[in-house]
């Protein structure tokens, strides 16, 4: 069904704009991903079709890449050191507005200069020696010399990175057909809940032909959300139902029992 | 089958949840601890976050202390006035402990601090459990009995504020109690223990509370420690997990009581040294991670999200 959609979508551009050189038409499975009680991550299916016109040279190479940004989060960073032979949280650094979800996928892989020159990925940094401070707000506290900074820098990618939160792959997108291409983004259990922006770029020759996006959501749902809502707005009642569960749990059980013991 | 827990923000195996809480459930049973001090740094192993395992724990602790309460109630094993005593100290005490707990939390130093008081806990318990055990177990080997002193009389008996516990036959200053109290509270509420490891033998030797009424005294006294700890981390580090402790309570209860008729059939002696060498092992798997240089020595914590 979604295919024969993607291919109606792909011939009526054809027809309707037959002056566009390229076209990207892109659909996802899911407008929104719900955390319920057995939310254990999900997989994100993007797919979409690109159109070229015949009378483009054919030697051209076209490429797609995915980019999907999670919301926005301010972390601490701390880097353990040793003292008197104990591992111990020493110096920290405060991340301000970092991604709490990255992913970058494309169909071949990309040179760090056509990144940094559409100011895409965060992930390549890491391997360049061009990081631009000033395009994140950081706290550095007591971290001032630049080896120290990028060493920061890798570790929050790194660890992001462990926790499955950050991704760049160029092997996920799978081409059909020759112009239609679908993915499947994994999106882990740890994930932050909010919007989430997916842009898909088409590019031709090493330049960015077409840009599309669109946002989903990541939401708690049901009983996550009402638990975690009133955990947050009701603190003091929470706590007071936490504890009317713990002993009507442990008062019934002991008499539950103790009925058994005397059968 | 895994469980997404709301407060923890991440899903773990349900069936693990289940037999965590189960076996500590058992041990707790049978031996009549609370079980806290092995409950906290398990669930931190399975990658509960360390404020969560401390928050929760302690509700836990509420529901294994309400069961085994019932019974030493009903044979009129606990004295109500020295618990009440106790509880005074302890209310400040768990204050003072959530407060330190924030502000561990928020210089990012938690993990390292719970690590240490966890690891001086378990290498206590654990040791003591070992000589104790061993000696119980030669003792009967060479057919000797033990012998008890019933009464201690020391300082706890000659400061003011004295006051008369009918129950416990004990005419004490109301001090030693409530500092004692005092510490419990703040351990509970830092650890997310209920403390009858401390409490008990600091009732026995500095109190002079006589044997048969201590374990029923210290269950009734922890009701309300941990009940008040769960109520302070709701309301300040947000940090009680209802899912999480749902499933844990479920299955303590239940493990509980096959522990305590299983303390019926078996000899606690060899089971109790082996559970002192599970305390140990738990000790030494904390003291590595605190020793060994670890893989990643960057660890990241979310502080906002940014809407």
């Amino acid at each position: 069904m979604v295919r024969q959609l993607i291919i109606l979508f792909y011939v009526l551009i054809g027809v309707l704009m037959p002056s566009v050189l390229f076209a990207l038409v892109i659909g996802s499975d899911q407008e929104e991903i719900y955390i319920d009680a057995n939310f254990s991550g999900e997989e994100l299916l993007v797919f979409g079709a690109f159109y070229s016109d015949p009378s483009q040279s054919r030697d051209s190479k076209s490429d797609i890449l995915i980019e999907v940004v999670g919301p926005l989060e301010d972390v601490a960073l701390r880097k353990k050191d040793s003292y008197f032979g104990f591992w111990l949280n020493s110096k920290s650094v405060t991340f301000r507005d970092v991604p709490g979800f990255y992913y970058l996928s494309s169909t071949s892989e990309l040179t760090n200069e056509f990144l940094v020159n559409n100011q895409i990925g965060l992930l390549e940094k890491e391997k360049s020696e061009m990081i631009d401070w000033s395009s994140l707000t950081t706290d550095w506290g007591s971290v001032v010399n630049e080896k120290e900074k990028k060493e920061f820098y890798n570790a929050l990618i790194r660890t992001k990175q462990n926790d499955s939160l950050y991704k760049q792959v160029s092997d996920e997108i799978e081409i059909i057909d020759g112009n239609l291409f679908r993915s499947y983004i994994d999106i882990p259990n740890t994930v932050p809940v909010g919007e989430y922006n997916v842009n898909l770029h088409l590019i031709i020759d090493n330049e960015v032909s077409q840009e599309y996006s669109y946002n989903f959501m990541v939401t708690r749902v049901g009983i996550e959300e009402a638990i975690y809502s009133f955990s947050k707005n009701y603190p003091f009642f929470y706590g007071l139902i936490s504890l009317v569960i713990a002993i009507v749990i442990g008062w019934s059980g002991a008499e539950i029992f103790k009925r058994f013991r005397k059968v | 089958m895994s469980i997404y827990l709301p407060i923890a923000e991440l899903s773990v195996n349900i069936f693990l949840l289940l037999s965590l809480g189960g076996v500590v459930g058992f041990l707790s049973g049978m031996f009549g601890l609370g079980g806290g001090f092995l409950m906290t740094p398990l669930l931190i192993f399975i990658g509960i976050p360390t404020n969560v395992a401390v928050a929760t724990s302690a509700n836990q602790i509420v529901a294994s202390s309400i069961s085994g309460t019932l019974g030493h109630w009903r044979q009129g094993l606990v004295d109500f006035k020295m618990g009440g005593i106790l509880l005074i100290g302890a209310f400040f005490g768990s204050i003072l402990g959530v407060w330190i707990f924030s502000k561990l939390v928020s210089i990012g130093q938690i993990d390292t601090v719970i690590s240490i008081l966890y690891f001086a806990l378990l290498t206590g318990i654990g040791l003591s459990m070992l000589v104790e055990s061993s000696k119980v177990i030669r003792d009967r080997i060479r057919r000797k009995s033990v012998k008890q002193k019933i009464h201690y009389h020391n300082w706890a008996h000659r400061l003011p504020f004295k006051v008369r516990f009918y129950k416990s036959k004990l005419y004490i200053s109301v001090i030693p109690p409530i500092i004692i109290g005092f510490v419990i509270g703040i351990l509970s509420a830092t650890m997310g223990i209920g403390g009858a490891f401390i409490l008990i033998p600091a009732m026995i030797y500095f109190l002079g509370m006589p044997t048969s009424k201590v374990i029923g005294t210290s269950l009734f006294q922890i009701i309300f420690i941990t009940a008040l700890v769960t109520i302070l981390h709701a309301t300040t580090t947000f940090a009680v997990d209802a899912v999480l402790a749902f499933f844990l309570i479920l299955s303590s209860v239940i493990g509980a009581q096959v522990g305590v008729l299983a303390a019926n059939k078996l000899r606690g002696e060899e089971i109790r040294a082996l559970l002192a060498i599970i305390v140990l092992g738990v000790a030494t798997k904390i003291a590595l991670d605190l020793l060994v240089e670890p893989n990643e020595i960057f660890n990241l914590s979310v502080i906002r999200l940014v809407i």
